[in-house]
């Protein structure tokens, strides 16, 4: 368990990440948290020849509200999201989300930032971040650019972002009128990541009805996605039992499941299916 | 001294400093110059090595030498095996593969370097050249055998053996009911807490060699390593300090541990190597791992007729230790805490290309619990009658003890229904079954789980021993009075420090701080057998007991002499030898019995005292090490040894009784209570009897629900890391309701039977006892362990 | 593991079967391909740079075809060894009409070893999903008839390859 050897620079400033990123940008890797490429590098699975540790960048990690967006910070760890007395009340999925992942160590030192540039298929955040249509910041040599959370991801272990760019900060529409959210997950029984993650956002109007509903779930295919089938099934209905029920069967149209020693795909989908419909049942519960 | 010891819930004295973090296991032992070493393991499960290139590695600066199986194949003997059954197969198996190699993780070059990092760099740059072989995973399919893996042995059956008495033909024949089940134990990792780990030190000069290992026998581990390196066993020195758990993973001897004493003399300079996860989960041996066929016989009242089990063992690819002893295990506990009449254990042991299996917590008898209980319960299925009540119908009665089993043995005192009542009282069993019902009818899967396990402990006589079953003890009081007991019996996380602390400070009179008790080094400990099959405190507490004994005898005849007076004369209490002056004369009755031919004590002359009439034990110390004031013909000191041969095992018992709920749609499982009540003889401290529980019931919990060492088709191990290979967790087990019965065993005089290994034991039955029991609603009669809730949710859904 | 599917690709089989054989599109199209050089008779080394984001590994390999039967048949035996393990892999892929275009049957097996075998078994299932769109994919681009090289595939192709690849994985974990 010891990595290949590494260079490890700590720059002051995000413009001095990026001048240091530029050298080289297929082999040198930023550092967040170091939870998910620190035991990748022990395995020597990844050999990066420079480490540029972007956690110890301040300015870099910020939970704060900004006319009608929530603006987060890449390396705000997991626990500075699941503790933030802001989130809990103005978006609690965040907090939901983030208190479900690993344990107290991980969510200590581990970043959203990394945790969505890394985009494992079993990571919690990307699910949070579909379902509220998080918007991300990227910065790379003289250029800033932001890409919709259903484009960032692309597949196993890969997103929109190019070698040299860092993701610098996640932006959140304020969720408004009458929303309710829930995050619910099957935990793997040794590593914790996500068998499935369901994070729901419903947004209800004046009589109870669903008027709009987005859902992300994570764990099932090779990366997170919207369930597109589920939402529909949902927006503009009255949300009784019957109606989630149909809908949350649909949480594995078009996805095709993920099997591994601990879940097939046949039953990673049930899961998927069976979460997704006691998530949104959560969701309903807190209105 | 007010209170006892024994008895109460003494906390250990181990935990401020492991709590701290200031216990010293092998990796913080840290000598100057210690070079470091890390190991090329095979890739492939079966292959033929061409060549071993290791020119590139020794470029790495750093690296000092690089070692391959052809280095060494004439310098450094065999890994032991010692078992010995009749007509077994034992293959050569060397420190380092040298031609082949079996499994994945198999040893094949020991890289040495200044530090770890350039030793795990060249690791990566020694080009092993492979032609690889199929190799042969499946056990049954190994034992058809159409790939060989030893070659010279012209099948991959290591050996056959059964055994059993009584007529099992008749009983199956005969019996109303024949009801057969086949069932997997799967292979499981022990991970201990503390990887295997190992320092080497060659002093040149004095030509002695220490060793620093992570293992549960120092002495029998210095005996083989002398062996295996060729060095006097009087020059070499093994010492365990602090052991981060085995689970019988460290009861072994490892090619790693022979390799490094050997590298240190090579080079003249301590050689370290601390095992990494990977490592430990491919190279350190496995656990379990047997395909079985039960066929109970019973008659239509549930009266038990016999039991056959016909066992593929999946042995994997070399002998370590114990190996093939392990089903031999399973063999001995078959007829469980019940009566049978007739037994039959038939093994197929063989070779597949995977790493040893050896003995892990319970050894072969958590197995048998497993066969013979999930029997019982597909007995009271069958028969459509309470699972408990054909367990009760079946128990031999607390005044059949001992009590003869048809596998040979006899056990030593159990009153097997108390534990069972109790335990049932606890749950209200019968309001359970009621509640149960008619939850069921709400739609709710309920189910109880009920084990009454026996098992087989205190290893043990001997006899029945490959190396030794007796255990040692030295007892000695220095000259400040304070107490020193240097136990054989190397504790790897048990707390005899604790508990060893507790009989001697008892039986003495002294405080508990004022002993210290010393293990884990052959250079200052008399030869030990070691921790394992729950021995450690039935054998080497006696043997601590039976020394303190001879040292009072001792100590008795100094305080005599010194208060001018017969031992006969002299009471000890409270740590004192008093006169007994008053008590002696008014009392005829309470007169000491004198020796014949010596005069009796009353008519003695009154002795000249100086006005004393007690001496502390520790006074008495004192005085054996002045030597100024002792009788004649007395040596001098005050200290005693004494080995402890046991004359029977022990067999302690109980009853698991387990209620879980399980979610129809997910398959999930939940624990409603968890009950156990347990009898291991005497209690030295209750605290440490409830850990030992703890533990166990929690790997019972792992083994049950989510643990399994998986090779591929190709024999690679692809749950290589505890992201895959799930432990369980605090949040994953339940609130554990202890409670005890306490039989005493007659086979020791402090009455103990032992609990180490119980929770292995009785838990995992009960507990799949329970999910089978949730889903007998669909038919359900049997899963196989791990049961995940995938299993549950596929039992749900084809069986309807 | 066992591999097995039918691939269609729109194109046709003569095509199809001459970009399989050809060293250059074989190095197009097998994903982290850095390096082709041909050794021998339809026997290549190559250097592949295999993995998915920031876990990668090189793999020296030999790329051997055999039993080429023109428009109809070959096999594929990849040996890969690197830091991280082992890839092996062989397959018969039998080719033949469609309506439009032409499928391509394939039935294999692959083993991989060493680290990425027991360490990344979550991810090795869906790796070996993403690198067989990405060949496919490959071949599919160079495939088209030209003057169409830069549309995407169809839109039912990731469908359909990933059924394929995921059936016989599926398979594998079946019978574990
Ligand atoms: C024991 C354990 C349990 C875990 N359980 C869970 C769980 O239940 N759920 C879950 O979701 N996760 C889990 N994780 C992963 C954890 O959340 C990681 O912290 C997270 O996946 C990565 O974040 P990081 O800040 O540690 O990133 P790092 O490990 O530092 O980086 C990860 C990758 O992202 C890149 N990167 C990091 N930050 C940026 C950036 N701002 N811009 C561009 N690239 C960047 C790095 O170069 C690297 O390639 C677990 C990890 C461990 C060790």
């Amino acid at each position: 368990m010891i990595p290949a050897q590494f260079d490890y620079q700590v720059p002051q400033s995000l413009e001095e990440a990026i001048r240091l990123l530029a050298q080289d940008p297929d082999s040198i890797k930023v550092l967040a948290g170091g939870h998910s490429l620190i035991p990748a590098m022990k395995l020597r699975l990844a050999q990066p020849q420079l480490l540029v540790d972007i956690g110890r960048i301040k300015s870099l990690s910020y939970i704060k509200e900004e006319g009608d967006q929530i603006l987060i910070g890449a390396t705000t760890t997991h626990y500075e999201l699941e503790s933030s007395e802001l989130l809990k009340s103005i978006c609690p999925l965040l907090p939901a989300c983030a208190k479900s992942i690993g344990d107290v160590q991980v969510r200590n030192k581990g970043t959203i930032g990394g945790s969505l540039a890394h985009s494992d298929p079993a990571g919690d955040w990307p699910a949070a971040a579909l379902a509220l249509n998080a918007e991300m910041v990227i910065v790379g040599p003289g250029l800033e650019r932001v890409v919709k959370a259903a484009d960032f991801f692309v597949d196993l272990l890969t997103t929109d972002l190019k070698p040299g760019e860092i993701l610098r900060e996640i932006r959140i529409k304020k969720p408004t009128g009458r929303f309710c959210h829930a995050y619910q997950k099957v935990p793997h029984p040794a590593s914790g990541f996500a068998v499935v993650g369901v994070a729901v956002n419903l947004v209800l109007n004046g009589a109870g009805d669903c008027e709009a509903a987005t859902i992300g779930i994570t764990g099932v295919g090779t990366k997170a996605y919207r369930a597109n089938g589920v939402e529909t099934a949902l927006t503009g209905r009255a949300l009784d039992a019957a109606t989630i029920e149909v809908a949350a069967e649909h949480a594995c149209d078009g996805v095709d499941a993920n099997s591994d020693l601990y879940a097939s795909s046949e039953y990673r989908c049930q899961l998927a299916r069976v979460h997704t419909r006691r998530a949104i049942e959560a969701a309903v519960a807190t209105r | 001294m007010a209170d006892k010891y024994v008895g109460r819930r003494v906390k250990r004295t181990e935990d401020p400093r492991l709590i701290k973090g200031l216990a010293h296991y092998v990796d913080d032992i840290k000598l100057p110059d210690t070079l470091h070493v890390a190991f090329v393991r095979s890739i492939y499960a079966h292959a033929r090595i061409n060549n071993v290139d290791v020119s590139e590695a020794l470029n790495v600066p750093g690296v000092v030498a690089v070692y391959t199986g052809k280095d060494v194949a004439d310098k450094v003997g065999p890994v032991p095996c010692a078992s010995a059954l009749p007509d077994l197969k034992v293959p050569d198996h060397r420190v380092l593969a040298k031609d082949k190699v079996y499994f994945v993780g198999h040893p094949i070059a020991a890289v040495v370097a200044t530090d770890r990092y350039a030793a795990r760099d060249a690791v990566d740059l020694v080009m092993v050249d492979y032609d690889d072989l199929p190799a042969v995973v499946d056990v049954e399919q190994a034992a058809a055998g159409s790939t060989v893996i030893h070659e010279s042995f012209g099948d991959n059956i290591a050996y056959k053996m059964s055994s059993g008495e009584g007529d099992i033909e008749a009983a199956l024949s005969s019996a109303d009911k024949v009801i057969k089940q086949r069932i997997l134990h799967r292979r499981l990792a022990p991970i201990a807490m503390e990887p295997r780990g190992v320092l080497a030190r060659y002093y040149p000069g004095e030509e002695e060699l220490t060793v620093w290992s992570s293992t549960q026998i120092p002495h029998l581990l210095r005996t083989q390593l002398a062996l295996m390196i060729g060095i006097p066993e009087n020059k070499l020195r093994v010492i365990t300090p602090e052991v981060g758990g085995g689970f019988g993973s460290k009861l072994n001897v490892y090619p790693e541990e022979a390799l490094l004493g050997w590298i240190s003399m090579q080079l003249g300079k301590p050689v370290k190597w601390i095992e990494t996860r990977r490592e430990n989960i491919q190279a350190t041996i496995h656990g379990r791992g047997q395909v079985g066929d039960i066929e109970i016989a019973c008659k239509n009242d549930g009266t038990l007729l016999g039991l056959r089990y016909n066992v593929i063992a999946d042995l994997g690819a070399y002998h370590q230790l114990l190996t093939p002893a392990i089903p031999t295990l399973t063999g001995l506990m078959l007829s469980g805490a019940y009566k049978i009449p007739a037994i039959q254990i038939n093994i197929t042991a063989c070779f597949t290309n995977k790493m040893a299996t050896d003995a892990y917590r319970g050894a072969g008898r958590p197995e048998a619990t497993y066969v013979v209980e999930r029997a019982l319960d597909l007995v009271a299925a069958e028969l459509g009658v309470d699972p408990a009540e054909v367990r009760r119908k079946n128990f031999p009665a607390a005044n059949e003890f001992p009590f003869h089993t048809a596998t040979g043995l006899d056990y030593d005192s159990g009153d097997y229904e108390a534990a069972l009542n109790k335990a049932q009282q606890i749950v209200d069993y019968k309001t359970l079954r009621e509640e149960q019902k008619r939850l069921r009818a709400e739609g709710r899967l309920i189910g109880v789980g009920v084990s009454t396990y026996v098992e087989i402990c205190a290893l043990g006589p001997s006899q029945a021993m490959p190396a030794g079953g007796w255990e040692s003890a030295t007892v000695r009081i220095e000259p400040t009075g304070k107490v020193t007991i240097l136990t054989g019996a190397s504790p790897h996380g048990q707390g005899q420090e604790t508990s060893f602390a507790q009989i001697a400070a008892d039986e003495l009179g002294v405080d508990l701080n004022d002993v210290t008790v010393i293990h884990g080094d052959t250079g200052v400990v008399q030869y030990g057998i070691g921790t394992f099959g729950s021995r450690a405190t039935a054998v080497g507490g006696t043997a601590v007991l039976v020394a303190i004994q001879k040292l009072k005898a001792k100590a008795s005849k100094i305080a005599a002499h010194i208060l001018q007076t017969d031992a006969t004369r002299l009471s000890f209490e409270g740590g004192k030898y008093s006169l007994e002056k008053a008590a002696a004369s008014a009392a005829g009755a309470s007169e000491p019995v004198v020796p014949v031919g010596e005069a009796p004590a009353a008519a003695l002359p009154e002795p000249e005292t100086n006005g004393r009439t007690s001496l502390t034990i520790q006074e008495i110390a004192l005085a054996a090490h002045l030597a100024k004031e002792l009788p004649p013909d007395t040596e001098p000191g005050l200290s005693a040894t004494y080995f402890f041969e046991p004359k029977n095992f022990t067999f302690p018992f109980g009853t698991h009784i387990v209620v879980v709920e399980v979610d129809r749609e997910t398959g999930d499982i939940k624990f409603l209570r968890y009950v156990a009540v347990d009898d291991c003889g005497k209690v030295i401290n209750p605290m440490l009897v409830d850990g030992q529980l703890h533990g166990g019931i929690c790997q019972s919990i792992g083994q049950a629900m989510y643990e399994e060492v998986v090779y591929d088709e190709q024999g690679q191990l692809v749950s290589g890391t505890l992201m895959d290979y799930a432990l369980p967790r605090a949040s994953h087990v339940p609130n554990f309701e202890l409670d005890r019965t306490e039989t005493p065993s007659p086979v020791n005089p402090l009455g103990i039977k032992g609990v180490g290994e119980a929770g292995t034991i009785g838990a995992t039955p009960a507990i799949v006892g329970a999910i089978v029991d949730a889903l007998s609603p669909f038919g359900v009669k049997h899963l196989d362990m791990p049961i995940k809730p995938e299993t549950i949710w596929k039992a749900i859904n084809t069986s309807h | 593991m066992k591999v097995e599917g039918v691939q269609h690709i729109d194109a046709p089989r003569a095509k199809v079967y001459q970009l399989l054989v050809d060293p250059v599109g074989l190095s197009r199209f097998i994903p982290g391909c850095e390096q082709l050089e041909r050794t021998g008779d339809n026997t290549f080394a190559a250097t592949l740079k295999a993995g998915v984001g920031s876990i990668k590994g090189t793999f020296k390999s030999t790329v051997k075809l055999e039993d080429l039967r023109p428009n109809e048949h070959f096999r594929m035996v990849v040996d890969g060894k690197g830091a991280p393990g082992f890839v092996k892999g062989s397959g018969d892929l039998d080719l033949s009409d469609e309506d439009v275009g032409t499928s391509v049957k394939y039935s294999g097996d692959i083993q991989v070893g060493g680290t990425i075998a027991s360490v990344g078994q979550r991810m090795i299932q869906a790796t070996a999903k993403m690198m067989a769109v990405q060949f496919f994919t490959s071949l599919e681009r160079d495939a088209k008839p030209s003057g169409d090289t830069s549309s995407a595939p169809p839109p039912n192709f990731f469908r359909r390859a990933l059924s394929w690849i995921s059936g016989w994985l599926r398979e594998f974990f079946r019978k574990r």
